[in-house]
């Protein structure tokens, strides 16, 4: 896939260049000669690329891309569905850099947030596993939705088939032999990963290196791999060849919700017991190889295959995953009757086979369309493992360029796999799930609970009796029967009922939009839907109707190609003295030298400048909890910190949160700048128990075991104007006017546990303010030989009374000025204070939040605080990278002055990147 | 059915070998190749979100699992 990439990328840039030479408008006179041969050189790929795999001619360009994937609600049949569907959104960075002419660096970071509602077993609908949930209405009671509930006995008929009840009455529908998904709803989780690529590249040769590491909260991998290219018959075949190894380990914390009723007698040994909670450990392996070959066929088509073949070994099963099984007692077929039985349901941890091999073979044909200039992709993959999951994939694209710039590709794909071989909706056992022990002489055998070791039998008068016959003191102990529980040995090794392996189709169709911007800046948004459906899979329906369910993607990219912007820009530069090769020299900008932490510090210099940045933000609050300046104790938070009604039970141990913003800013006029901020935030917090705490209150959300919530997504957007005030050598002032729109969500819930709602999660948890916000600021920057120093006034005001929650946050002032010192021409240092007034947020939830400690009390938010921070700027003045600015600031807290109670906080680190053009 | 499809793919893939052969592209003759909708992947950014997807819910294999460490797709 990377190899794939790199054509991409190096494919664009040939047609980048072509684009470049067709605009002579862009070209100096002086060098436009050369520039121009030089391009048309290029537009001419077999003179210095290999046309079917990538040279190392790529550019430079960095990419950021916004995904949301949206589930739609499952079908439960009997019951309303109120639980919300799985949603996630991905945020993913990338760069590609040439180090020389033959070493490329590329890497890629992503983040992942997904939370909702997915399926944690299968079973028949009769079992009324999804509980309905009653409540109250004008109208009498209703059911509102559904609760898993996996522990429960079900009738069945004589040949096993299910027999329907009314789950409120009791009364016997009759026989119903469909099955249904179990769904429990997830708290937000995140997912970040990173990896990197090193590549060297010969004439007719490549080789790559590359590795890295996925980290959630259950689940590690790291991975390392090596792949190359051969090139042979004047480049018009490729021969592809890599392989890879990767290493995964699972620490599973078992859904509290799930854990009394779930069966793990197959996993006690990878189960540790920490803190309250379960952990279900595993490890895995997986071993890689690939080979492929892309073959030019003639002017006008290409053709590429691949065959892929993985081994992996270890622990595959997803640990949130059980199957039902249904135990029937086979004595109570005995009775030679034919009324109903009683089947008893249970679920255990899935079971899958500790190692699978997996075979990929795909195939790929390009064909140019010439009368529309277009292209028509056609792919097909097939895959078999020794799961016995086949797998069809047919996927066509039409690239279709428009003109102008654009280009518009829509896409279908149909999917098809067989059921793997131990799939099973649910499973039937001929065994009693737990049983009465005997003895040799078929007496039942009793134990102490309290010395499960020692054994008793009763005589036929209910006397208990030791194992020499002896007579017991049965007051002296607390026997109770012995049991056993079912055999293993009778189930089959292995058992699923996750969906994913079982046998269905999936259609799927969407629409990618490019757009070419001038200056080397891309913008792509592309949106599919996929249906999954049982009768859709290839020879006949997979019979697994029940589980499908449809999503649907959107994306968004935006790409900036560094090289092809200086390739025109070192052209219009008035000052391309040093233009060689496309680099230009860039004007130093005093922007340069202002600290990472700092938003709306600088302008552009003149009208028509463009600057793209990324911006990432990360503070942590850890350690004591404060009343106003002062650490208080565990008791008095627990009296006085949360209201006179309601004492606190729990303090957050730390909050984290992230945030990464994408800046974009564009000078209409040299007065006048417009600013468009899109964010992205995440938030990590873990609580504990106040010493001194109240008993739980009943139907109140209490947390339980080691595990912490996050939550994380799109927040809030800015929109700022900058207007220049005054400006005389070595001075700068200028004037924000921003608005932040409520783009972050603030109704992000925990999950039901226990049958208890969650309850909306805590007010620093939320995304965004959910309310329209004014932002002015006032900033005024200073130059002199290598000194710099600067101030800023900056505010935030609310401009409505509540967001959709009920609440607004407080209003924020916040004044700092630094100072700073150029210790190179391209690296300076600051120095900065920091005060920061926050009011109190006003008005409270409107809806259900669990208000088990200070952070879910409004009084307990915003105070006054004093910060110092030190920062690095790195701006690279000329070369190839000329442009770029490079930012790292730490802010460290010297004084907190609370409101009310809260965490106090540990530190802040901003570091921004941005290229200005 | 399995063995079928092997067989296939591995003469197309003869074929193209073969055809490699009869072939000669003066660098001037390729330029429709070079154009940015015949690259063999015209949206690399997007189809790395692709495969996250279609990965945490189809259980296909990947030709190049060699990028490896795709996540728990625990959702």
């Amino acid at each position: 896939m990377n190899n794939t990439q790199a054509v991409g990328s190096n494919k664009q840039d040939a047609h980048n260049r072509e684009r470049c030479n067709s605009n002579p408008t862009t070209s100096p006179v002086k060098n436009g000669a050369l520039q121009a041969l030089t391009a048309a050189a290029l537009v001419l790929p077999g003179l210095v690329l290999s046309t079917v795999e990538a040279s190392n001619v790529s550019t430079d360009s960095f990419s950021f891309q916004y995904s949301r994937f949206q589930e739609g609600k499952r079908n439960l049949f009997t019951v309303p569905n109120n639980l919300k569907p799985i949603e996630a959104e991905v945020i993913h960075a990338s760069g590609n850099l040439l180090l020389t002419d033959r070493v490329k660096f590329s890497y890629n970071y992503s983040r992942d947030t997904w939370a909702g509602a997915t399926p944690v077993t299968t079973a028949p609908l009769a079992a009324n596993g999804n509980r309905p949930i009653l409540k109250n209405t004008a109208d009498g009671l209703v059911t509102a939705g559904a609760s898993p509930f996996v522990n429960t006995q079900i009738l069945l008929d004589r040949q096993l088939n299910p027999i329907r009840q009314d789950p409120l009455t009791g009364q016997v529908i009759g026989k119903d032999t469909r099955a249904v998904e179990i769904l429990s709803s997830a708290s937000p989780e995140t997912r970040n990963a990173a990896d990197f690529k090193l590549g060297y590249e010969w004439n007719e040769a490549a080789v790559d290196f590359g590795g890295g590491i996925s980290v959630e909260k259950d689940f590690n991998s790291s991975y390392g791999n090596v792949s190359g290219r051969l090139d042979f018959n004047q480049k018009l075949t490729s021969l592809k060849f890599g392989s890879g190894y990767s290493s995964s380990t699972t620490s599973a914390i078992l859904d509290h919700d799930l854990v009394p009723y779930l069966t793990k007698t197959a996993y006690l040994n990878q189960i540790e017991s920490r803190g309250g909670s379960e952990i279900l450990h595993g490890s895995r392996q997986d071993w890689m190889g690939n080979v492929g070959l892309t073959q030019i066929l003639g002017k006008s088509s290409l053709l590429n295959a691949n065959i892929g073949y993985t081994h992996s070994a270890g622990f595959m099963e997803n640990p949130y995953k059980a199957m039902t099984v249904i135990f029937v007692d086979p004595e109570s077929f005995n009775n030679n009757l034919d009324t109903p039985i009683v089947g008893n349901v249970r679920a255990l941890i899935e079971q899958r086979p500790d190692i699978r091999n997996q075979v990929a073979i795909s195939s790929q044909y390009i064909q140019h369309i010439r009368p529309l200039d277009a292209a028509l992709h056609l792919n097909y993959k097939f895959s078999f493992d020794d799961w016995g999951i086949n797998t069809n994939t047919f996927v066509a694209d039409w690239v279709q360029p428009l003109g102008s710039g654009w280009s518009l590709t829509p896409r279908v794909r149909y999917y098809s796999q067989e059921a793997a071989n131990f799939y099973q909706p649910f499973l039937f056992s001929r065994q009693a799930f737990s049983q009465n022990a005997v003895d040799a002489s078929g007496r039942e055998i009793w134990v102490d609970a309290n010395n499960p070791n020692v054994q008793y039998v009763r005589d036929n008068n209910f006397n208990l009796l030791d194992g020499e016959g002896k007579l017991v003191n049965e007051s002296l102990l607390n026997v109770q029967p012995k049991s056993v529980p079912f055999n293993a040995n009778k189930l089959p090794d292995n058992f699923s009922s996750d969906h994913r392996l079982s046998g269905y189709g999936s259609l799927s169709g969407g629409v990618t939009l490019n757009k070419q911007l001038v200056r080397g800046v891309e913008l792509q948004a592309g949106f599919e839907y996929y249906t999954r459906a049982s009768t859709l899979k290839l020879g006949g329906s997979g019979g697994t109707s029940f589980a499908d369910f449809d999503f649907y993607v959107a994306n968004a990219v935006i790409k900036v190609n560094v090289e092809q912007f200086n390739f025109m820009g070192g052209g219009s530069s008035s000052s391309g003295s040093g233009a060689h090769q496309g680099h230009s020299v860039h004007k130093h900008h005093h922007g340069g030298q202002i600290p990472a932490g700092i938003m709306y510090g600088h302008m552009l210099d003149k009208a028509g400048d463009v600057m793209v940045g990324y911006r990432f933000m990360h503070s942590r609050q850890a350690g004591d909890i404060l009343q106003g300046t002062r650490v208080v104790s565990d008791q008095t938070v627990v009296d006085q910190g949360c209201s006179d009604a309601l004492n606190c039970r729990f303090v957050p141990t730390y909050m984290n949160m992230n945030m990464h913003m994408l800046e974009v800013m564009y000078a209409p006029t040299h007065w006048l700048n417009v600013m468009l901020m899109p964010s992205f935030v995440d938030m990590g917090m873990n609580i504990r128990g106040l010493s001194g705490r109240s008993a739980p209150v009943p139907g109140v959300h209490e947390h339980t075991g080691i595990a912490g919530h996050a939550t994380g997504g799109v927040g809030d957007t800015n929109v700022t104007s900058l207007i220049k005030l005054y400006t005389a050598p070595g001075h700068w002032f200028h004037l924000g006017l921003g608005f932040s729109a409520p783009t972050g969500d603030v109704g992000r819930q925990f999950r039901r546990v226990f049958q208890i709602d969650g309850g909306i999660a805590h007010f620093d948890m939320q995304l965004g303010s959910g309310t329209w916000d004014f932002l002015p600021s006032l900033t005024y920057t200073g130059e002199h030989d290598r000194w710099t120093w600067g101030a800023q006034l900056y505010g935030v005001k609310r401009m409505e009374d509540q967001n959709k929650s009920g609440y607004r946050l407080g209003d924020l002032f916040q004044a700092t000025t630094w100072g700073g010192y150029r210790l190179m021409p391209w690296l300076s240092a600051t120095v900065r204070g920091i005060y920061t007034g926050k009011d109190t947020i006003r008005g409270d939830f409107n809806v259900f939040n669990g208000r088990i400690g200070p952070q879910d009390f409004p009084s307990n938010s915003g105070g006054r605080f004093w910060d110092v921070g030190l920062g690095l700027n790195a701006s690279i003045p000329r070369g190839k990278y000329a442009g770029n600015r490079l930012s790292f600031e730490w802010l460290q807290p010297i004084q907190d002055d609370v409101n009310g109670y809260q965490l106090e906080r540990k530190g802040a680190l901003a570091a921004t990147w941005n290229y200005s053009f | 059915m399995k063995i079928q499809r092997s067989i296939l793919t591995i003469l197309i893939l003869a074929v193209s070998v073969g055809l490699s052969g009869c072939i000669s592209l003066a660098p001037w003759e390729r330029g429709n190749l070079a154009k940015p909708q015949m690259a063999l992947d015209p949206h690399p950014m997007q189809s790395v979100i692709r495969a996250h997807n279609y990965g945490s819910r189809e259980s296909g294999a990947s030709v190049n699992a060699a990028g490896g460490g795709g996540g728990c797709g625990c959702f």
